[in-house]
């Protein structure tokens, strides 16, 4: 499967008729759902500190270059290095040349969606670096060859069964009779295989959830501590991540820490926060002793002044997509790309293009829920609306749409013919409703193949209307 | 042009207006004893918390807790730390880095109230990846040491080291079916003695 948003209408009608994604679309409510609602009732007043939060990433995302410039010459002091990259290519190609310098062969990686958006794996394989997923769902589907299904649990929509049969395949030393039926079985198999790995990577990659100016630091949180063996045990540690994730210090990144895993799985913490500042010092006995961060624009900035700055904002707790209706109806593959449900569709289609991930703004039954839960408040069905308007102003709405859209328009434009119209259909639908359902219509539409349509009562809102005054 | 001067250029130029300066936020805080506030939130993160009146009782806990996990009489302690001078009975003690089936037993010189967070800056003495090799590590906490919040301990700490680590119970994963496993790539248990005086 080649991921393509342009695909995404049949993939989402495939995906609904997939069996074995249902469980896993259940858990969204069961688990990530029901877990952030007690946790935000627990932590008290959780709106002022949502206002708080925005206000740190508002501010951030309009200070972006002094941040940056701030945040590179504190990278330096510690000796570490900064490297830019416009776009995906520049990005894989630096890190490439860092890899290449430290004469890496293999490189362990902590879970990072941005090496997703950059298609980091693959270009190193095609270079003869060897790269390994540590994060226990990214191992999973680094060994399926399939992209992540969700922005922080990647192998979301597989069973254990599915994972056992993974393993089974891929670990061909192991004993095949050995029993993987129980989760812990499984995540102890993968943590002794992995941990010989970290022994003896020759770099680690890890990605980053804030970025501190005034320390030159990156934080990761992650609950299984693989980030920081990737981290600590080999020579180089590369941070990759996107240029819109510096806030000004610590303190910044103390409140969005209260924010970020409350919103995502519902816990009050990470299990481990780790605050990476340069290389080892010199009284260390471990860490890396080379470290660097590469900071990736690819269409970030191009957003800054536009309808869609506020998705910016964005700390990838993934609370939008597991509150969406839409995501919860087809999960992540169908949309293609690497940021699905919500948050895809706002920011796909700006920094994609329009042409290419328009589908995603479309997505949306504009329902609210996911601005609701966002704790920085991104109004993301307004920037959907925004791109919605951009597709249909620049003639890349599909032809069924813009013509229903146009009719309407003029309809609604002339008063007289509009009350005519919707007096005609409401009478219409009454006479071809049958026990007051209407049960199906002379046009091709899916609509009537799984739904009834109750039949109109008789007089228009505007007779009613009328009427009563 | 760089790619530097390219990426903030486009953002300089794109630039409509720029938000204020945030405010101070200020976080709700537990009533109580902050040692107590800690350990009641450590536990419930899965860790084996015990409050102990003196160092004179570490001894014994620590043989208490390897022999309630079934493991062997051993422990690692990092070299250069002030627990080399621990008098451990009946416990041999190792100086090199632990095995991913070892314990380790570590001094945490911070904890978080709010969030029952053990805080570990590295340096001499004090190596970040023994929080993450062994299979079992044993923290030793002084009750005075915990404070309220993040922001407290950011406040002593001043520069920060090479690496901070914020230990929340033992490493966890859900990413199988959204089913919280323990023992992921770090420990599987996580003690904290809690010492008194």
């Amino acid at each position: 499967m080649s991921p393509d948003p342009k695909a995404f209408p049949q993939a989402a009608r495939d995906a609904l008729k997939d069996p074995l994604l249902r469980p896993a679309l259940g858990r969204l409510k069961t688990h990530f759902g029901a877990g952030r609602a007690a946790a935000v009732q627990r932590y008290g007043d959780f709106e002022s500190l949502r206002e708080a939060g925005k206000a740190i990433r508002d501010h951030a995302v309009t200070h972006l270059d002094d941040l940056l410039v701030t945040f590179e010459a504190s990278v330096n002091a510690r000796g570490g290095t900064v490297h830019w990259a416009r776009d995906a290519s520049e990005a894989r190609r630096a890190i490439l040349t860092i890899l290449q310098d430290a004469g890496a062969g293999t490189v362990t990686k902590g879970k990072s969606m941005v090496t997703e958006e950059i298609a980091l794996n693959p270009f190193l394989e095609a270079n003869g670096i060897v790269p390994v997923e540590t994060d226990l769902g990214e191992y999973i589907i680094q060994l399926r060859k399939e992209p992540p299904s969700h922005i922080i649990a990647p192998a979301f929509h597989l069973s254990k069964e599915q994972v056992a049969q993974t393993f089974l395949a891929a670990h061909t030393g192991l004993d095949p009779k050995r029993s993987l039926e129980e989760r812990n079985a499984l995540v102890q198999e993968a943590r002794a295989i992995l941990r010989a790995q970290f022994e003896t990577a020759d770099a680690g990659i890890t990605g980053a959830n804030f970025l501190s100016a005034a320390d030159g630091a990156a934080v990761i949180v992650t609950n299984e501590g693989n980030g920081d063996l990737t981290r600590l045990l080999p020579k180089t540690h590369i941070v990759v991540t996107g240029i819109e994730k510096v806030v000004r210090d610590m303190t910044d990144v103390a409140v969005l820490l209260r924010l970020l895993p409350r919103s995502a799985t519902g816990q009050p913490i990470s299990t481990y926060v780790s605050v990476m500042a340069g290389p080892r010092g010199t009284a260390e006995t471990d860490g890396p002793e080379n470290f660097h961060i590469v900071l990736v624009d690819n269409g970030r900035s191009s957003l800054i002044g536009t309808e869609a700055q506020d998705v910016l904002r964005c700390i990838r707790c993934s609370a939008c997509i597991n509150h969406c209706p839409i995501y919860g109806a087809v999960g992540g593959h169908a949309y293609g790309a690497t940021y699905m449900g919500p948050i895809g569709a706002a920011l796909n289609p700006g920094v994609m293009g329009v042409a290419e991930a328009a589908h995603h703004a479309n997505a949306s039954t504009f329902c609210g829920r996911c601005a609701e839960v966002c704790p920085v408040m991104i109004p993301l069905p307004k920037i959907m609306r925004h791109w919605r308007a951009v597709e249909y102003s620049s003639g890349l709405a599909p032809k069924a749409i813009t013509r229903g859209l146009g009719l309407w328009a003029f309809a609604a434009k002339r008063p007289a013919l509009y009350r005519f119209g919707t007096r005609v259909a409401a009478r219409l639908l009454r006479l071809m409703a049958s026990s007051g359902m209407v049960r199906a219509l002379p046009v091709k539409n899916g609509w009537f193949a799984v739904r009834d349509f109750p039949a109109p009562h008789g007089k228009t809102f505007q007779q009613q209307w009328k009427a009563r005054r | 042009m760089s790619a530097r001067d390219a990426i903030l250029e486009s953002i300089r130029v794109r630039r409509l207006a720029r938000a204020p300066m945030p405010g101070i936020y200020r976080a709700p805080r537990s009533d109580g004893d902050l040692a107590e506030v800690f350990a009641k939130k450590m536990s419930a993160q899965h860790a084996d918390v015990r409050m102990l009146d003196s160092m004179a009782e570490v001894p014994a806990a620590i043989a208490d807790i390897l022999r309630g996990r079934n493991m062997a009489a051993t422990v690692h302690v990092p070299p250069g730390s002030e627990l080399e001078t621990l008098a451990l009975p009946n416990v041999e003690v190792r100086r090199g880095p632990p095995g991913p089936f070892d314990a380790a037993v570590t001094r945490a010189p911070f904890a978080i109230a709010e969030t029952g967070t053990l805080v570990y800056p590295s340096g001499k003495g004090a190596p970040a990846s023994w929080h993450f090799r062994p299979v079992l590590e044993i923290a030793i906490l002084r009750a005075g040491d915990v404070v309220a919040e993040l922001e407290d301990v950011l406040a002593k700490l001043g520069p920060l080291p090479s690496t901070l680590n914020l230990v929340s119970g033992p490493s966890r994963t859900g990413d199988i079916e959204q089913t919280m496993e323990l023992g992921a790539h770090g420990p599987k248990a996580l003690a904290v003695l809690v010492v008194r005086h």
